[in-house]
């Protein structure tokens, strides 16, 4: 009896400190989730992402106690890269008090779309989701700086013409994507373009169940000869399609991804007979950034990360973009605490700290960011911030930066985007929308 | 009409026109249709002597890919970690048969067909609690398994060959047969046989039920593993390689789950039907990746005119 008292006692003693500790903590700290993807046939690419989203957090919360004395509440929750397990992700988040959602794929980005509306939740998407999500008056809760994809895709374009799109007349070119809504993204906006510069656009699609075993796809390359294949591939797709590439003997000087097709893992597969082949990108790695430093001395070297340092994954392209991307929502919460003189920022204030991050060349400067991410500047009317981007160039090793900042098409592109968000909002009526932006 | 041409004529014209590239077309597709086979058949001798349909195949193809690689990883030489990898499966064999499958002795197939579902989620989770989630290369050179290309010049064309893929096709010929010699020859795989046979009648005459279900599932796991190498060389080993279990269920419904023969002839057959109407159909006429679906409808067509599949048992039960 004195045993059940005693372990009575102990449980109601957890239990009430348990409460009291939670409601502490909850005062001084911010739920930022992750619907992560640590697990199957896309956790190649997503394990690093997210190892260097968290490392961020977490070193922001060592070196300088959080922001503005709030703790950065970082949590995942893991979907797969699955929509309904996102979707359930979302809202489980959602009920523990989210401020913010990072849905990590273009399909659940889709699906939590309408519902960030009703739930007054900003989701950020960087560098993916909706190209159209650029129109913050049309989508006044959803952000995907620093680029687009049709940012991505037309970069891509003015650099392998040489800066002259004319000079693609007569060509044909090659885009390799996976089946995905992610994979279909460039589409409206490659189309455009085929039909204003007379080229050629061939889209090769790569099914889920395809991803390991893309003969049939490569054989088609070897078929039509295209001029080049760009490639919008994730997860185990681009190893799939850089070893099919390898085989087929097609030139590697021809064959461009997307930035989510330059993983360092990916092309270690292929080693030397990768050489020469680029993938546009947002961010570059650069070990020598305060940011890094502090992360490699306060996080990794006391164990504090998941990161495996046996691959020298620290280095990747894809880990010190993790890191970026939690540098923007960190940036976002503390414009927020600053804008609206409070510490604990809501969903709505969040918001307002996303559409008017400034990345300038101080700000990331200042943010020990050096060198790792071009300058951009999000507004309530443009969520996306248009950064431009670096080619990088695999030398066999790691990648290297093979061309200054490239910058998009605005005239192409705006009104691309115009089009489509409009198009959406009306699909999805009532669709509100943001009256107060005056831009 | 040109619909009709495009779908009767053209495709053969084009083949007649590069026939190094159908060459080429049908390699691809032989190479695809072997690893098909090997996947179908840890399946079918599972279900020969249990009556188990075991989802848990895919995973446990990655997961000794991985054990492989991650013993290499902790510096053992490639050709001790081959065989350690296999004493790893043979433990992983022994402990489904005793933790899963021993319980669930007698219960509705509905039961034990869950139970491996169960296995696959564990398989997930302890894997990557191992291994970690990202893309690993498989150790292929260190296996001895040459990496290089023969190309022949056909008919004023080129036909490139991989020599690993080569190779696979080879190894996966070996591994077949040594299967064959000893499921017809041996006295455990007669055992096997006669298990699938009659579950009853094998125990009456003393065959132990626990020790061949460890063999099925450790002989399951030889081949997992050798798919794990052919399939990891490739594309690199990671939880994606998963995913291609799926690609056997069709082989599956068109050679029969009893059917060695079935599994192997099936796996070649949709390999290369589906890399032939991939590349002369689908392409050309519905914008590619047929790949996805090809395989079931085929399979499906068969069914109809033959519900027990190619090699199946046909089963007439009086009632």
């Amino acid at each position: 009896m004195r045993r059940l008292m005693k372990t009575a006692l102990l449980a109601t003693a957890i239990a009430t400190s348990a409460a009291f500790a939670g409601s502490a903590y909850a005062e001084d700290s911010v739920l930022l989730p992750n619907l992560s993807y640590r697990t199957g046939p896309f956790a190649a690419t997503g394990t690093p992402l997210m190892n260097g989203q968290r490392d961020y957090m977490t070193m922001l919360n060592e070196r300088d106690g959080g922001v503005n004395g709030v703790i950065l509440n970082y949590q995942e929750c893991e979907t797969g890269y699955n929509t309904e397990k996102g979707v359930e992700c979302y809202e489980k988040t959602k009920a523990e008090g989210a401020v913010v959602t990072q849905p990590w794929s273009t399909g659940i980005t889709l699906q939590v779309l309408p519902k960030s509306n009703v739930d007054s939740m900003p989701i950020l998407a960087p560098g993916y989701g909706f190209s159209a999500m650029q129109d913050g008056k049309i989508f006044k809760w959803a952000f995907n700086p620093p680029a687009s994809y049709w940012d991505g895709a037309s970069m891509i374009l003015q650099n392998i013409s040489g800066g002259n799109l004319d000079s693609l007349k007569g060509k044909k070119i090659a885009l390799l994507h996976l089946d995905h809504p992610f994979g279909k993204e460039p589409i409206p906006l490659l189309e455009t373009l085929a039909k204003k510069h007379g080229f050629t656009l061939l889209p090769i699609p790569v099914g889920l169940k395809e991803m390991q075993n893309q003969s049939a796809q490569w054989l088609q390359i070897r078929r039509e000869r295209p001029d080049f294949v760009v490639m919008w591939g994730w997860g185990a797709m681009n190893a799939g399609a850089i070893t099919e590439a390898v085989k087929t003997k097609y030139p590697m000087n021809q064959f461009v991804g997307i930035w989510w097709s330059g993983l360092d893992a990916d092309l270690k597969l292929v080693g030397d007979a990768g050489k020469g082949y680029r993938t546009l990108s947002w961010s570059f790695p650069n070990n020598e950034a305060k940011v890094m430093k502090d992360i490699k001395q306060l996080v990794v070297d006391p164990g504090k990360s998941m990161l495996n340092t046996s691959t020298g994954e620290f280095d990747w392209v894809f880990y010190q973009r993790g890191v970026l991307i939690s540098a923007m929502l960190a940036e976002g919460v503390k414009e927020a605490q600053k804008h609206f003189n409070t510490k604990v920022v809501d969903r709505e204030q969040l918001r307002w700290g996303l559409e008017n991050l400034d990345f300038s060349e101080a700000k990331i400067k200042e943010l020990g960011l050096d060198g790792m991410i071009p300058p951009f500047k999000t507004t309530c009317a443009n969520h996306t911030g248009h950064s431009g981007a670096w080619m990088l160039e695999w030398d066999g090793t790691k990648f290297v930066k093979a061309s200054d900042v490239l910058q998009a098409d605005r005239a192409e592109i705006d009104p691309l985007v115009a089009e489509k968000a409009k198009e959406y909002a009306d699909a999805n009526q009532p669709w509100p929308t943001n009256e107060e932006c005056k831009l | 009409m040109e619909l009709l041409n495009s779908i009767f004529i053209k495709p053969f014209q084009d083949m007649v026109a590069a026939p190094d590239f159908l060459l080429q077309v049908l390699w691809e597709g032989l190479v695809a249709g072997v690893l098909y086979a090997l996947i179908a058949l840890g399946f079918v001798l599972i279900y020969k002597s249990s009556r188990i349909f075991n989802f848990a195949q895919g995973i446990m193809v990655v997961f000794a890919a991985l054990t492989l690689v991650g013993l290499h990883e902790k510096g053992i030489p490639a050709l001790l970690a081959v065989p350690l990898t296999l004493v790893v499966m043979l433990i992983l064999a022994i402990a489904i048969e005793r933790v899963v499958l021993r319980p669930l002795v007698n219960q509705p197939d509905i039961i034990l067909f869950m139970a491996t579902i169960g296995i696959t989620l564990f398989l997930v989770g302890f894997g990557e609690l191992i291994f970690g989630g990202e893309n690993k290369v498989m150790i292929t050179e260190q296996l001895g398994i040459p990496t290089g290309s023969f190309t022949f010049e056909p008919f004023g064309g080129f036909v490139s060959i991989e020599q690993k893929d080569l190779t696979a096709v080879i190894g996966a010929v070996v591994l077949v047969a040594a299967l064959l010699v000893f499921l017809n020859k041996s006295k455990m795989g007669r055992a096997i046989r006669a298990l699938g046979d009659d579950h009853q009648a094998a125990l009456s005459v003393g065959i132990s039920l626990s020790t061949i279900w460890i063999l099925v599932w450790f002989i399951a796991g030889i081949i997992a593993l050798a798919t794990g190498i052919v399939w990891g060389a490739r594309a690199g080993v990671s939880f994606a390689l998963e995913v291609i279990a799926y690609k056997a269920l069709p082989v599956l419904m068109l050679g029969g789950l009893e059917s060695v023969l079935g599994a192997i002839i099936g796996g070649l057959a949709i390999g290369i039907l589906e890399k032939l109407f991939e590349i002369y159909w689908g392409q050309p006429l519905m914008g590619g990746n047929t790949e996805t679906w090809f395989a079931f409808v085929f399979a499906l067509i068969v069914l109809l005119f033959r519900p027990q599949g190619l090699f199946g048992e046909k089963i007439i039960e009086r009632v």
